[in-house]
């Protein structure tokens, strides 16, 4: 028998005012004691909705309304709160999404510690104890006598997870454990969680949307989408031959920055409103391979080639070959995005003048403390130019300086030293970091940021026309019909058309890529020389980042805006940008054109940011 | 930072805030137009007949209304501010104004101290009991009760518990704060009489009081139930009531202690509306009157009580918070 057997279940959200929606659907699987198991998909597709109802933890209006889920031999849907409670964490622990906030920020680490033990009556010193599990997460005992807001967020979620192995249970959960983090904090996590699960023998339900992460660590895999498994195979067979039509999307978002030659695919459309009746295969809609019966027939998960597939196509074996990655593939798998080197750009687009100059650029911050000041130096001696038509890509780990850069040439904050040059249409020269007033007000119209989060760059209670019209009044003097007009030829020129029917929508009722485009729209709204895009697609579900990527290199190429793309994620500089410049500590250590800087990476610290990231295709050749 | 260093800064803010507060009660009053003791005469004397400057210098002098220039007179009121020295009360002429206000300030501070404490520990229990038992009966009940007495006139709870209690069934005294036979006094007599006074004033003060502290601390305690820490305290197996009381009613209860601070505070300022339906001899009482008889020496005194009560409580509510959160002891960086 299987540690975790589940089998059946259903998952509804039924809130008060508005239709059930069916999150999880009719979903079996099962987990071998010290498997490691992944669960793959995008948001509202219902991974963590079943993970919750796996450790009874859902909340209303979310309800299991069918199925059983069974653990070591004990029912847990029916079981009754004592006995959950005896389980809990003995058994069955989890770590939560990087969130920050999955420590009681009012009660020391030591105290949420000592609350776990005397809550499963474990004898011994408490301090003793928890010194020891911090160690495996190699953690100082110091933090102990931490608030959590005192740690960063990695050890933040190093504490949570020293906190899931106190009581060495059998299976642990990872609800998106290292989301957010960044890429090289996230290697030493999951290097240790590697470690560690060799050591003790855990079993491991990964949750997460990060394709390369999720097939890197994991034994075997399940593609969730629309509340129901679609895919459920062995890692490497995922790897090497991926069944479903989304499966395939998936894993043509992901591709290795290193390669000479670089191509991603992404899957157009949105997921289903599962608050609707569906007939039919839920993935229709968006799968390139779709056929007549696929929009009539509701597809079962089937063994497959050693695994489970839920595709009509993929069951009577029509699925065409395709070798991810290739040229090919994007023919095959609808829509892909080559990176910029097999681009076409304006030949002059690299001896074009530049339209903004930075030099010798150093920004020192100063905290004070009662009377002794401390000072950091967030940025030393940077300089670089951006051009029209030309993306530079500025990479580094949070906290390099990259941010601080943005605001720099932004002109929200100035630098202590080194200077900042903008030179306009006309041939004006402007002196970006000595600026007041009307003059920094008419730069900002030239300088236009795209935000890293879509969801609150927008006020919710505005419609997207009015978030255009901002923009429109304040730099173009355009208001009323005007500026609605032209707010729909802004709409449109990101994808959004009709812009009719996007004009009076408020932001939650949009989708995170069709924010994003908004956003962009807005920025583009005063009609800019320089685009500042911080973190753009972070935020976004993988399938549609490439679409976004696309819109921002179109728009670049037509417009001939100069681009500081703002990242830690190299495959996306890759992809986009024409020059990388890579920012360690507040010091650039290379720079170059893209294909050089990451296909043969010179210096030490780019090379440990591309050994960072999660390559599972690496674990297959090694295998 | 040492969390020394952030009671220090409260400290300092509570200093400057206090100087603040001081200068604009001196500074206000002298930026009105008009001449008190002139004002005096002519309501003495009626407004058909003209003033006699004698008459107004008489009164003048009899105030002790300052001369030499502002800020000789801003020196002057510092000095008497820091000795507690208020001046003459215009209406109980001649007791000053320290001595009038000592007289109401017990009575305040007992009667509406008293039940603000009551009130905020039942309110924040019974918050905690609805948030506990979300949607169950029990909250229903809470929530749709405290929120129903809410919605009732305050004065009108007041005049209706003064109604039956006093006039009908006589089971308590209906006005003042003691009886013609007793004297204020440490002698059983008087606060037996004092306590049978207080009844029904403190009975419509506590019947209004919770509703805020309920309804406060069950939003926020359902809130601090759904974050993530307290989902994961669930399913590490904590038991329910260690989970509700450290994880959500601990979080839950910081916004509602500095509410509580500012009511205390406030407390020196009386509460006119229950002092007058009761005709209780406090703070609010000496207050109406002191506005309808424009003794502008108490009103000035009163408000600058009533903001210093404010600003101290202010003080110990950080204090109390720095303690209670951790998080703002973080040091702010410039």
């Amino acid at each position: 028998m299987a540690l975790l057997e589940v089998d059946h279940l259903s998952v509804t959200y039924t809130p008060r005012d508005q239709p059930a929606n069916r999150a999880v659907h009719d979903v079996s699987f099962h987990i071998s004691e010290g498997e490691f198991v992944g669960l793959l998909g995008e948001s509202g597709c219902g991974k963590s909705t079943l993970g919750n109802a796996v450790l009874r933890l859902l909340s209303p209006p979310a309800r299991i309304t069918g199925g059983r889920v069974t653990f070591d031999g004990v029912d847990l849907t029916t079981a009754d709160e004592e006995k959950l409670r005896e389980l809990r964490w003995v058994d069955l622990s989890t770590v939560f999404q990087s969130s920050m906030n999955s420590l009681n920020p009012v009660i020391r680490v030591h105290a949420q510690f000592a609350d776990t033990f005397a809550a499963h009556k474990v004898p011994g010193d408490v301090t003793e104890r928890a010194t020891e599990l911090l160690e495996l997460v190699a953690l100082d005992r110091r933090v102990l006598r931490a608030y959590p807001h005192e740690l960063s967020g990695g050890m933040k979620q190093r504490v949570a997870l020293a906190l899931a192995l106190a009581l060495r249970p059998k299976l642990v959960l990872l609800d998106e454990p290292t989301t957010g983090l960044d890429v090289v904090v996230q290697r030493g996590i999951l290097t240790r969680l590697a470690e560690l699960r060799r050591e003790l023998g855990f079993a491991v339900l990964f949750i997460s949307h990060d394709l390369g992460t999720v097939l890197e660590m994991a034994d075997r895999v399940m593609v969730m989408y629309g509340g129901e498994i679609v895919e459920d195979r062995r890692a490497a067979d995922m790897l090497r031959e991926p069944r479903h039509p989304y499966s395939r999307g998936l894993l043509g978002s992901y591709a290795d920055p290193r390669l000479p030659d670089v191509r991603v695919s992404y899957i157009p459309g949105r997921p289903p409103d599962l608050s609707r009746p569906h007939t039919g295969c839920l993935f229709a809609a968006r799968c390139p391979h779709v056929e007549d019966a696929c929009r009539t027939t509701h597809p079962d998960l089937l063994p497959d080639r050693h695994g489970l597939v839920r595709c009509l196509v993929a069951q009577s074996d029509r699925l065409p070959v395709v070798t991810l990655g290739s040229a090919d593939a994007a023919t095959t798998l609808g829509s892909h995005f080559p990176a910029t080197g097999t681009l076409d750009r304006p030949a002059d687009a690299a001896e074009a003048a530049p339209v903004l100059t930075v030099t010798g650029v150093s920004k020192r911050y100063t905290t004070r403390r009662g009377l002794r000041t401390s000072s950091v130096e967030a940025v030393r001696d940077v300089s670089f130019a951006l051009r029209p038509g030309v993306v530079t890509a500025l990479v580094g780990q949070s906290g390099s300086g990259k941010s601080t850069l943005a605001r720099i040439v932004t002109a929200v904050e100035r630098p202590t030293s080194g200077e900042v040059r903008f030179t306009g249409d006309d041939g004006t020269d402007v002196r970006v970091d000595r600026l007041r007033g009307a003059a920094l007000r008419d730069y900002r119209r030239h300088v236009q940021m795209v935000f890293q989060d879509p969801f609150s760059a927008l006020n919710p209670t505005r419609t997207v026309a009015y978030a255009l019209s901002r923009p429109l009044a304040n730099f173009a003097g355009l208001r009323g019909a005007a500026a609605r007009e032209r707010a729909a030829q802004l709409l449109e020129s990101v994808g959004l058309a009709p812009a009719g029917q996007f004009l009076d929508k408020l932001p939650h009722q949009l989708s995170g890529g069709q924010r994003q485009r908004v956003v962009t729209a807005r920025a583009l709204a005063p009609d800019p020389r320089v685009l500042i895009a911080d973190e753009p697609i972070s935020m976004l579900d993988v399938s549609i980042r490439a679409e976004i990527l696309e819109l921002l290199g179109d728009l670049v190429r037509d417009r001939r805006l100069a681009m500081l793309y703002i990242t830690h994620d190299l495959l996306s500089a890759r992809l986009l940008a024409d020059e990388v410049l890579v920012l360690n500590q507040g010091v650039l250590v290379e720079r170059g054109p893209t294909r050089e800087v990451i296909g043969a990476a010179r210096d030490e610290y780019t090379r440990l940011l591309l050994d960072s990231i999660p390559n599972p295709f690496a674990k297959a050749a090694a295998g | 930072m040492a969390p020394v260093a952030y009671f220090v800064r409260r400290f300092l803010f509570f200093l400057g805030t206090l100087w603040a507060a001081v200068t604009l009660n001196f500074l206000i009053p002298r930026l009105q137009p008009g001449d008190p003791a002139e004002a005096i005469v002519s309501r003495l004397a009626g407004q058909s007949e003209s003033i006699d400057p004698a008459q107004v210098q008489a009164i003048r002098v009899m105030l002790g209304t300052p001369d030499g220039n502002l800020f000789d007179q801003y020196v002057q009121y510092l000095g008497a501010v820091l000795h507690g020295d208020f001046g003459i009360s215009y209406t109980y002429f001649p007791y000053s104004v320290t001595h009038m206000i000592g007289q109401a300030l017990p009575w305040t501070v007992i009667l509406v101290g008293v039940t603000q404490i009551i009130s905020f520990v039942v309110g924040t229990l019974l918050g905690t009991w609805a948030a506990y038992r979300r949607n169950s009966r029990v909250d229903s009940v809470i929530t749709l009760g405290s929120t129903f007495l809410g919605t009732l006139p305050f004065f009108w709870l007041a005049l209706l518990l003064v109604y039956v209690f006093a006039i009908t069934l006589r089971w308590f005294p209906e006005r003042g704060g003691y009886g013609g036979g007793s004297s204020p006094g440490w002698n059983w007599l008087f606060i037996s009489d004092a306590f049978q006074h207080s009844v029904l004033p403190a009975v419509a003060l506590l019947i209004t009081g919770p509703i805020g502290w309920i309804i406060g601390m069950r939003n926020n305690m359902v809130q601090s139930l759904g974050e993530d820490h307290t989902r994961l305290a669930v399913a590490r197996g904590l038991p329910r009531r260690r989970v509700a009381i450290t994880y959500g009613a601990r979080i839950a209860i910081l916004p509602n202690v500095t509410g509580f601070a500012i009511a205390l505070g406030g407390i020196l300022g009386g509460t006119v509306l229950v002092e007058t339906v009761f005709n209780y001899p406090g703070m609010g009482r000496l207050l109406l009157e002191s506005v309808s008889s424009r003794d502008y020496p108490l009103m000035q005194a009163i408000f600058l009580f009533t903001t210093i009560g404010v600003l101290v409580a202010n003080f110990l509510a950080d204090l109390l918070y720095g303690f209670l959160d951790p998080r703002v002891r973080k040091v702010e960086s410039v």
